[in-house]
């Protein structure tokens, strides 16, 4: 196995995330979810609805609390209790952007204050003066107009709305931001924008994504890794191109053989695999999550690996 | 001009026409704006409402008469009792006249001078528990809707006090007190917070989870700021409604304790006090402008802010902004 | 070709909202064939849920369409006023499935029975034979073990499944267009692919003429046999799904295309349209789409385009078709995606 020198920005291991319901047993959100996220890559999260992928990132950010396993940030136990200190700088330095830019910004407040809520909150700023100055940098480096500061947010379009989400974050000068859906609420035209956005703040500042999405095309396009997450589990994660080209668990399979492809003859010659639990057996073998190459881990029995190798050496 | 000379010329301009045009980005984007602003919607919608405006103006003036009443000329005094010149007795039930405009009570007062009075005194209990409300319903409402682990304590402390019926307490305290308008303002503060903390609460619930909340939380800013910033000001209309409907509530509470001899002493008019008298009188047909008068006044009040709460909270939903 | 089973012309669509009058639709025509799926494509606020609800008489009580004609079976709906006049063909001849299943069920009611409600009223049929024939309908929409289905309630089915159940409404009672607005976009993508294969399946065997109201145009490509492409109240083209795809001719619809992420390329940025769609309230003068296309004329701003022929099927309202017009490039993507048409017209 090559020996790997990227280095590591986050650590998650052996997650397990429980909501507590209204009977006794609570209701496990997410399961051993393991993965690393290298410094400076995009890493992409796949999975539909009610997986777990956004209570992953919650978690990270310290919304959701861990039941089982750690989160590590450069090394440092960040889930838990932690001391103020490193408490104060995870804050400034992961953030998160969201789904929904219809609802994750403050309608009673300007978007002076939105974009400086951080700068408030961790006095990152030597004067009004500097703080100002600091808005309508930030403003500027999501292509929005500084005269902007002084409105609120429902004068604004779904994509303008969303950079303003963006510029919210990037104030605090974080290293990691999680990317909650960002571009799934946003019209097609608008999508374009803000990916490229994104990826040239990631270029100019060296930033590090993770970007969480149900749609496998849009990820495809913008993560250099991809895991696949089905009802709490990572089934399985590897490079994208990698991932695309040798798919081995069968939710994979079914998941890339869905998505609608933009070409009407590509699109009605395809065959659309359906993906059922119970072609697993895990009554007496348990599953493991296993790197069956090299950056190429899959969840599967002995029996299943070994049938994975023989579709990877073919 | 000639029909070829204007061809001509159309034809030069089209071929300029079917050149680019230059590109302005910042107009692009500048495309997708509105210019709707919710207040502003709010207090149009409402202006709109012609019940609610002329009930907005009545209770304006009616609160400045109360105040300017007692420097009128011609003013008599409400706790002065009246003797009859002739007999030198007191003027009892003198019916409404010249010199008595509402007429006097069963002592010899003047009616007109203790309605306003009396109006005076309960539209001030109102406001000052309508403040108190507003200011510790709140307070207490956003923790325990927003802090989590306050929740089943303060629920518990809710529930103690909100199982004892609201009249017990209130008598009781009016009972081991000394009446007094201060006596009052604390029986009806006491009791008066627990539904607008309750439902403080319940809004604040319902908005808590909302994706900004989260967003501010995951940029570490701390509750006090979340609570004043983030969720007060989403309520504002809610709140402003609330504080309508519960000027009138307080009144009828003080009309209720009066009536059952808890209020205010009888030197100190009243509505409350005002009913109280007149209804006492009520199976005498030539005295029933006693309960009349008063309960007019208590009406008018009454239905006031009724209407108008209503209309604001109307106004307030973004869905009537059309 | 056959004469349209349904033809609006020039249909402009008003709303009075907050004092203010909103174009919605400016203009509109399309052409409906018998069995046939059109995909109506556009962002929101584009109007093309607006524009298919004309159809139905099911704009919200503040719109009115203003002018212009909806021809269907000799009657022009855009006339039709009352209530009892749309209930011959709302349902009936035309009926429409939404984005969110549940609006169109009842939660108190078993799902059997709302289904055997509508053969009850439409088709006359009575008791047993009604609910032997809403089991057949169920089966036909995909349901599993319909008998046993039938006495559910919809809280019972996954969202995949009450969306089966309202096709099964829909079709109940034979229409002969069914219009489908964003039937998929809140499910997810496995589920989304079974659904739009059901809808196929059943254009086939009941012969229905589908309009497929839609954003994503990875959808579009599965379903559809024409497009219209909808921007600001207005088809901007319109054309075979084949034509749209590999031959796109509207700035527009260029960026619409070239914008998806499937089709950039990794590490480049995707051709991205600035700014956003214009605000309804104002006058749109000319091309509603210059004021964020880079590379518009003079012309765009002053008068706006007609529809210009490229194919029998396949028009388009841009200047860039007048002969007058000078030579402007499409972005690579439309490059790569025509020369992939070319190649294969060979």
């Amino acid at each position: 196995m090559i020996a790997d020198t990227r280095e590591v920005l986050v650590e998650v291991k052996n997650l397990r995330v429980e909501f507590k319901g209204k009977g006794k047993k609570p209701f496990v959100a997410v399961k051993n979810v393991t993965f690393d996220i290298y410094k400076g890559e995009t890493f992409g999260l796949v999975g539909e609805t009610g997986s777990g992928k956004t209570t992953i990132g919650r978690a990270i950010i310290r919304i959701n609390p861990v039941a089982e396993g750690e989160i590590r940030f450069k090394g440092q136990r960040i889930s838990g209790i932690i001391p103020k200190e490193l408490d104060r700088e995870v804050t400034r330095k992961i953030q998160m952007i969201f789904q929904d830019p219809m609802a994750s910004l403050n309608e009673r407040a300007k978007v002076d204050y939105i974009v400086s809520e951080g700068l408030y909150n961790t006095r990152n700023y030597k004067d009004e003066k500097d703080r100002q100055a600091k808005v309508e940098k930030a403003l500027l480096e999501v292509g929005l107009l500084p005269e902007f500061a002084s409105r609120f947010p429902h004068e604004f379009s779904g994509g303008q709305r969303q950079r303003i989400g963006i510029a919210r974050a990037l104030i605090m000068e974080p290293e990691f931001i999680i990317c909650d859906e960002p571009i799934s609420s946003l019209d097609v035209s608008i999508r374009a924008q803000v990916l490229n956005l994104m990826s040239s703040l990631q270029k100019e500042k060296s930033l590090t994504y993770m970007f969480i999405s149900h749609d496998l095309s849009v990820v495809r396009f913008i993560a250099d890794r991809i895991a696949v997450i089905h009802k709490g589990e990572i089934v399985e994660l590897a490079e994208t191109e990698e991932l695309f080209r040798n798919p081995l668990h069968p939710y994979t399979r079914a998941l890339l053989s869905a998505i609608p492809v933009p070409d009407p003859r590509v699109e009605r010659e395809k065959k659309v695999l359906v993906y059922d639990p119970r072609v697993h057996d895990y009554s007496v073998h348990k599953p493991k999550w296993t790197e069956i190459r090299p950056g190429h881990f899959v969840l599967g029995n002995e029996a299943e690996l070994s049938q994975y190798e023989k579709l990877l050496a073919s | 001009m000639t029909a070829k000379e204007e061809k001509t010329i159309s034809a030069i301009e089209e071929q300029e026409l079917f050149t680019f045009a230059e590109f302005d980005e910042e107009a692009s984007e500048r495309t997708g704006y509105s210019n709707y602003s919710y207040w502003g919607s709010t207090i149009r919608v409402f202006l709109k409402n012609k019940s609610a405006v002329t009930c907005l103006i009545i209770m304006i003036s009616l609160l400045a008469f109360t105040f300017i009443q007692p420097y009128l000329p011609n003013q008599k005094n409400p706790i002065t009792v009246h003797l009859d010149p002739n007999t030198g007795r007191q003027l009892m039930n003198h019916p409404p006249s010249k010199e008595y405009w509402f007429g006097t009570n069963s002592i010899g007062q003047d009616l007109w001078a203790r309605i306003w009075s009396g109006t005076r005194t309960s539209l001030l209990i109102a406001i000052i528990v309508g403040v108190w409300e507003v200011a510790f319903g709140i307070a207490f409402g956003a923790l325990w809707g927003y802090v989590r682990q306050l929740d089943a304590l303060i629920t518990e402390i809710y529930n103690v006090i909100h199982n004892i019926p609201t009249t017990i307490i209130m008598m009781l305290l009016a009972y081991i007190m000394r009446p007094s308008f201060k006596t009052m303002i604390l029986v009806m503060c006491a009791t008066g917070w627990l539904g607008m903390a309750r439902f403080v609460r319940n809004q604040i619930i319902i908005i808590r989870d909302r994706e900004y909340n989260l967003a501010s939380r995951c940029l570490g800013t701390p509750t006090s700021r979340i609570i004043m910033k983030n969720l007060l000001p989403y309520l504002v209309s809610v709140i402003v409604m609330r504080i309508a409907l519960s000027i009138p509530g307080t009144i009828g509470w003080e009309v209720f304790l009066t009536y059952i001899g808890l209020g205010l002493p009888i030197d100190t008019p009243s509505l409350g006090n005002l009913v109280n008298e007149g209804r006492r009188l009520i199976m005498s047909p030539s005295l029933r402008y006693q309960l009349i008068f008063p309960s007019a006044v208590l009406s008018l009040i009454t239905v006031s802010f009724y209407i108008m709460g209503n209309a604001f909270s109307d106004a307030a939903d973004p869905r009537n902004h059309w | 070709m056959s004469e349209p089973i349904l033809s609006a012309r020039d249909v402009v669509v008003k709303f009075s909202l907050r004092g203010q009058i909103l174009t919605a639709i400016r203009g509109a025509s399309l052409d409906l064939y018998e069995g046939k799926t059109l995909a109506i494509v556009g962002e929101s606020g584009s109007g093309k849920s607006v524009f298919t609800k004309t159809f139905l008489g099911m704009l919200d009580a503040n719109g009115w369409v203003d002018s212009g004609s909806i021809m269907f079976e000799g009657m022009d709906l855009a006339k039709l006023k009352t209530e009892r006049e749309w209930l011959k063909i709302r349902g009936k001849k035309i009926a429409m499935i939404f984005q969110d299943p549940m609006t169109a069920l009842n939660p108190l009611r078993t799902v059997g029975m709302q289904i055997q409600e509508v053969l009850e009223l439409h088709q006359g049929l009575k008791g047993e034979e009604a609910k032997a024939r809403t089991i057949e309908i169920l089966g036909q929409v995909g349901i599993s073990d319909p008998a046993m289905r039938y006495h559910q309630y919809p809280h019972e089915f996954s969202g995949g499944m009450r969306q089966r159940v309202v096709i099964a409404i829909a079709v109940a009672c034979n229409p002969r267009i069914l219009i489908c607005d964003e039937p998929t976009t809140a499910l997810d993508v496995t589920i989304q692919a079974q659904i739009l294969e059901l809808i196929r399946g059943l254009q086939k065997k009941l012969g229905l003429t589908i309009i497929y109201i839609t954003h994503d145009l990875g959808v579009v490509a599965n379903v559809a046999d024409d497009v219209a492409v909808m921007y600001a109240g207005d088809i901007i083209e319109y054309g075979t799904a084949e034509e749209i795809f590999y031959n796109a001719q509207h700035p527009y619809t260029w960026a619409l295309l070239s914008s998806l992420p499937q089709l950039g390329i990794k590490g480049q940025p995707l051709y991205s349209i600035r700014g956003t769609p214009p605000n309804l309230f104002n006058e749109i003068k000319g091309d509603a789409f210059a004021p964020r296309n880079p590379r518009a004329l003079k012309i765009d701003f002053v008068k706006r385009p007609p529809y210009f022929q490229v194919s029998p099927t396949h028009y388009a309202r841009t200047w860039l078709l007048d002969p007058r017009a000078p030579k402007v490039e499409p972005p690579a993507t439309i490059k790569a995606m025509r020369a992939k048409y070319a190649r294969d017209a060979i």
